[in-house]
């Protein structure tokens, strides 16, 4: 229940809701995700290899951009510029795939503390 | 006889090859005095070397990859190694023998293998049983930031109403400043006194 009332802090959800995160709060946000990246890892590595060879046809790049699309369009604000930013196909590959590339690199004991000055320096 | 540590990722292996050091009373399956070290990646040429070159192998690839997540342009260059993006996907490294008429060693990797890279050298800086001197990992949040992420929303929130009250009576005020120009003062007292 709390987790899913923290997404709500995020200003591009429909469901927005303007509190100001505390520190542990952004803490466990980001430890849950580390978490989940290593766990995901198999999946993060095999949608990035899948995008590598151009000739081949990348069907778990294609499935992955489909349901992340699908997922936007649904949880989303729509008017949002960066929203339609996500969902524009020419530009939203090189967001999907620095945001996968930061999840690879953050699967080691230190990910909290690698994840968390990547988001700082953004 | 030597000891071996290996640490794998998917299809990325790192071999160290050494000696624990004696006269610090370490344990024997201890590594300290790194004597050789090999970096195997699936269906690439074996990478080798001496202490010296993992250093500099890490350095690299650590700067390359913050380098390609912060929107800056990816390249890396230095006497042994360059790593620079053909594209999106793949990354072209270029390995500089220290052996004159050595030609350079050229490889292609994608991001897997370049994420697979990472966690090895991870798990390495990691390990209790290695004692390497500390490669480059932006583990210090930046200066800027150090005070903390709700203290800088604090900070935001505290001058946020201020500045914008600010701005707005700026481009509010700007509508009816009166500019002064000397050209029109000159024109006018002319056709005042037109002697």
């Amino acid at each position: 229940m709390t987790i899913w009332k923290l997404r709500n802090n995020n200003p591009l959800r429909k469901s927005y809701v303007t509190n100001n995160i505390k520190i542990n709060e952004f803490d466990a946000l980001i430890r849950i995700t580390v978490e989940m990246s290593k766990y995901l890892y198999p999946y993060i590595r095999e949608i990035l290899k899948s995008k590598e060879d151009i000739e081949e046809n990348s069907v778990i790049w294609n499935d992955f951009n489909k349901r992340f699309i699908e997922l936007i369009k649904e949880r989303f604000n729509m008017e949002s510029m960066r929203v339609k930013k996500l969902l524009n196909q020419a530009e939203n590959d090189e967001i999907i795939i620095k945001s996968l590339l930061i999840l690879s690199f953050c699967i080691s004991n230190q990910g909290y503390q690698k994840l968390k000055n990547f988001l700082y320096d953004f | 006889m030597q000891n071996k540590l290996s640490f794998h990722q998917s299809s990325v292996s790192l071999e160290i090859i050494g000696l624990p050091d004696y006269s610090n009373n370490e344990n024997k399956d201890q590594i300290s005095i790194i004597s050789q070290w090999k970096l195997t990646l699936v269906d690439k040429p074996l990478i080798e070397g001496k202490i010296e070159h993992l250093g500099p192998i890490m350095d690299a690839f650590y700067i390359y990859s913050n380098l390609l997540i912060k929107n800056e342009i990816p390249i890396y260059e230095s006497k042994l190694i360059d790593i620079k993006a053909d594209n999106l996907h793949i990354h072209n490294i270029i390995l500089k023998s220290s052996k004159p008429n050595v030609k350079p060693l050229v490889l292609k990797i994608g991001n897997s293998l370049l994420s697979d890279t990472i966690n090895c050298f991870d798990q390495l800086n990691e390990s209790p049983k290695v004692r390497i001197k500390k490669t480059y990992i932006p583990t210090n949040i930046p200066k800027k930031l150090r005070f903390g992420f709700n203290k800088k929303v604090k900070f935001f929130n505290l001058f946020i109403s201020p500045f914008i009250a600010i701005c707005s009576l700026i481009l509010f005020s700007s509508s009816f400043i009166y500019f002064y120009s000397p050209f029109e003062n000159i024109e006018k007292k002319e056709l005042i006194n037109p002697e």
